[in-house]
């Protein structure tokens, strides 16, 4: 049975604020642009209940809110807080969409043995989030993407609301039609000039009635979505799907050779999980924190998909050399970002030899992934297997 | 400057004007038209800084003299006044234009003749005929395949290759190739391979004759062209143009060969449910026969079955709907041939009987 998360963090750029000055905490909070254009970006609960509310001008804020604290943007401390906790999502699963950098989908699915029944694991995983980075998140579980997304908005903050399998269709009627996400401003205007009121109403459509209202693409998507079905809000191919690995050292390290053997073997890790799952990916972001906690990450997009590990580990050693300062490192990570699929891939008429060779590689690998992944016993890369001793033994040792 | 001329006639030169120009600018000189009228003939030129125009038409002069005038509001004007001749006279830094039959006149900024560019010019000996007609087919062959992506330059233009016995053409996007070799036997001069922007291009296939011949000039910076009354100059693309050769399969094992018009239609009827960003569409053959096919997410398929001469195995081959598309469009051949040797690797499309001219395209993964 597929289960789905959808995580929001509650006021995500007000909450990192309070979290950063926690004497703001129980004050209307208001973050966004300043200057006389500037609108509101997120705002506490606190300032909400004077009618506050994100994408409102600030002018209009301060009107409604004198008291209010106003706070300019500061994305690199939210990026920062964001890759925090979605690392704690991609502990509970590898299967983590990062909708936006307050937003998530999880597919939990097959996760019970590790995590408990779905609401156990969510009530979990908001303990970890607030217990690890101090924040609130709510959380909407359903056996679909779309209605977890739904469910995640009806009880916020701190809320957790779980949709079981079959209940969709009836937690959908229970919705006034403006929780229709996806259906906006024009759609929802459309809908009252049609006089079409309530969720059971547009239930009561057919198909065709809709599709003549709403066009094709419309009203195939308000038919699946006032029945609780996901009418693809991720697309088959998600906007931005990424995959990571990350190591925290014992001791600091401090030579690049153990650093470039780590990547390595992370590299490998991601092209076979990659490789498993059929897509393909350009972007490699390596990540590196040091002693004093203080992480810092790198990204690098190229052209054309990766085609074997080899070229994974050439980008990642790429950011090694651009943002490794010689401090000692206590955790680095790598990460394939943008994953998609292979389904489509154009290739080039003009194949270059390198290009040429890193497609037999890959297929290589495939084959030693697969075989491993089916316990033929393992195949490694020489650099990767551990001496025995403190420094490496020389083959005649070994024998 | 002052002098009268058939509007008609004039509006046919200025429009031609207004494709060279890109700008739309009141205030840049290279949004005007440069008018110049001297011995009962006048001297239009056009530019947008890389493509130059230049041509002449009889007129009757009055006051000999020149300036330039926004061409768009020039030719607005022209277009909405009736037929007939026309009058047009400087007055001062104004340039006042009136039907000769109507109480009907417009007057229209100038900016200096001396302040617009200085266009490229080569000796008229430099120049080498080629027939007109050779000449648009191969542009018509290949210009579609031009890349439009800029950071590769390059290939955002029309190869022109001097070959031993003829020109070549060559157009690539990187995935996609179009190539013309025309056999010339008429005695070309020597000259190193240039990389032609599309525009001009364009603009000979559109407003050439079919008859008589072309002339061309190259130097090291520009490629000039002359027919009738006008010239063109263009600057050339710098750059290395990949290595097309090496891309065009040398023998290739199958043949599928089928009807342009028939194929055509129904790969546009298969197209309803191409994927928009891959528009991967399915060819699947079988003895004689080839299914057309496409699927977009769940929304819908589309699937027709055509009969062929093919005598390989059963086989699927995907390709970007626009890149099989576009060759077929172009070809002038009733009966199409295309060739492969793996499914993966480049297909050969080209006419049937072979001709001047060949299409490589680079297939598409198929799952």
């Amino acid at each position: 049975m597929p289960v789905y998360f959808h995580i929001d963090l509650d006021a995500f750029f007000a909450s990192a604020e309070v979290l950063d000055r926690p004497e703001l905490a129980g004050q209307p909070v208001i973050v966004g642009g300043s200057g006389r254009r500037g609108v509101v970006s997120t705002c506490s609960y606190e300032a909400r209940a004077f009618g506050v509310h994100s994408a409102m001008p600030i002018a209009e804020a301060r009107r409604l809110c004198p008291q209010g604290v106003y706070l300019p943007v500061r994305m690199e401390r939210y990026a920062h807080l964001s890759s925090q906790v979605m690392s704690i999502f991609e502990d509970f699963t590898p299967d983590v969409i990062r909708v936006s950098i307050d937003e998530a989908n999880l597919d939990m699915t097959g996760t019970e043995k590790l995590w408990g029944q779905p609401a156990e694991a969510a009530a979990l995983l908001k303990t970890r989030v607030r217990t690890d980075t101090g924040l609130s998140v709510s959380i909407g579980i359903a056996p679909n993407r779309y209605v977890a997304k739904i469910a995640s908005g009806v009880r916020k903050p701190d809320g957790l609301v779980e949709v079981p399998a079959g209940g969709e269709e009836g937690f959908m009627l229970g919705l006034p039609l403006d929780k229709i996400w996806g259906a906006g401003p024009k759609t929802q205007a459309r809908l009252a000039e049609l006089g079409i009121e309530d969720m059971a109403r547009l239930r009561s459509l057919s198909a065709q009635t809709l599709e003549a209202a709403f066009g094709r693409a419309g009203g195939a998507f308000l038919y699946k979505a006032c029945r609780g079905q996901d009418p693809g809000i991720y697309g088959s191919e998600p906007k931005s799907r990424s995959i990571s690995t990350e190591t925290t050292f014992e001791r600091d390290v401090r030579d690049r050779e153990t650093l470039e053997s780590v990547l390595l073997g992370m590299t490998e890790e991601l092209a076979a999980r990659m490789y498993h799952d059929g897509h393909s990916s350009r972007t490699v972001v390596l990540k590196l924190r040091d002693g004093s906690f203080d992480t810092q990450s790198a990204r690098e997009t190229r052209d054309g998909p990766f085609i074997s590990s080899r070229d994974i580990y050439e980008g990642a050693l790429d950011l090694l050399r651009k943002k490794w300062d010689g401090r000692p490192v206590r955790l680095i990570g790598l990460g394939l970002a943008q994953l998609g699929c292979q389904g489509g891939h154009q290739d080039s008429l003009f194949e270059d030899d390198a290009t040429r060779r890193a497609h037999k590689a890959a297929a290589v690998e495939k084959a030693v992934f697969d075989a491993t992944r089916r316990g033929l016993g393992t195949i490694t890369r020489a650099r990767l297997v551990k001496p025995k001793r403190e420094h490496p033994a020389a083959p005649d040792d070994e024998a | 400057m002052k002098f009268t001329c058939d509007k008609s006639a004039f509006q046919k030169e200025i429009s031609f004007a207004q494709e060279i120009i890109s700008s739309k600018s009141a205030v840049s000189v290279v949004s005007n038209v440069y008018l110049e009228a001297q011995d009962n003939t006048l001297l239009i030129r056009a530019t947008d800084i890389k493509l130059g125009f230049e041509t002449r038409m009889p007129v009757e002069v009055q006051e000999p003299g020149g300036s330039t005038v926004f061409c768009d509001k020039l030719g607005g004007i022209l277009a909405s006044i009736p037929d007939g001749t026309i009058e047009i006279d400087q007055k001062d830094s104004r340039v006042v234009i009136k039907p000769t039959f109507k109480k009907a006149q417009f007057s229209l900024k100038t900016i200096a003749s001396d302040q617009f560019p200085q266009l490229p010019d080569i000796d008229d000996s430099a120049y080498f005929p080629v027939p007109s007609a050779d000449f648009k087919a191969m542009i018509a062959q290949t210009v579609f395949a031009v890349s439009d992506d800029e950071t590769r330059y390059f290939m955002n233009g029309v190869y022109l290759e001097r070959a031993e016995d003829g020109l070549v053409m060559v157009a690539t996007d990187g995935r996609r190739l179009a190539f013309y070799k025309k056999a010339l036997t008429d005695s070309l001069p020597l000259f190193k391979s240039v990389i032609v922007p599309p525009k001009v291009l364009s603009l000979i296939l559109k407003r050439c004759p079919d008859e008589g011949q072309i002339f061309l000039a190259i130097n090291d910076k520009n490629l000039f062209v002359k027919f009738g009354m006008y010239k063109m100059s263009t600057i050339l693309i710098e750059g290395q143009f990949p290595n097309y050769q090496k891309v065009i399969p040398e023998s290739q094992q199958y043949e599928l060969r089928f009807k342009r018009s028939e194929f055509l239609e129904a790969l546009r009827r298969v197209s309803i449910f191409v994927e928009q960003k891959s528009r991967r569409t399915f060819f699947s053959l079988a003895q004689d026969k080839v299914v057309l096919s496409s699927e977009e997410g769940d929304i819908g398929t589309a699937r027709e079955e055509l009969s062929c001469a093919y005598e390989g195995p059963e086989a699927v081959i995907a390709m970007n709907y626009r890149y099989i598309e576009e060759p077929l469009r172009y070809m002038d051949s009733d009966d199409v041939t295309l060739r492969f040797t793996e499914t993966g690797r480049a297909v050969t499309v080209s006419p049937e009987p072979a001709g001047d001219y060949f299409h490589v395209l680079m297939p598409m993964q198929v799952d």
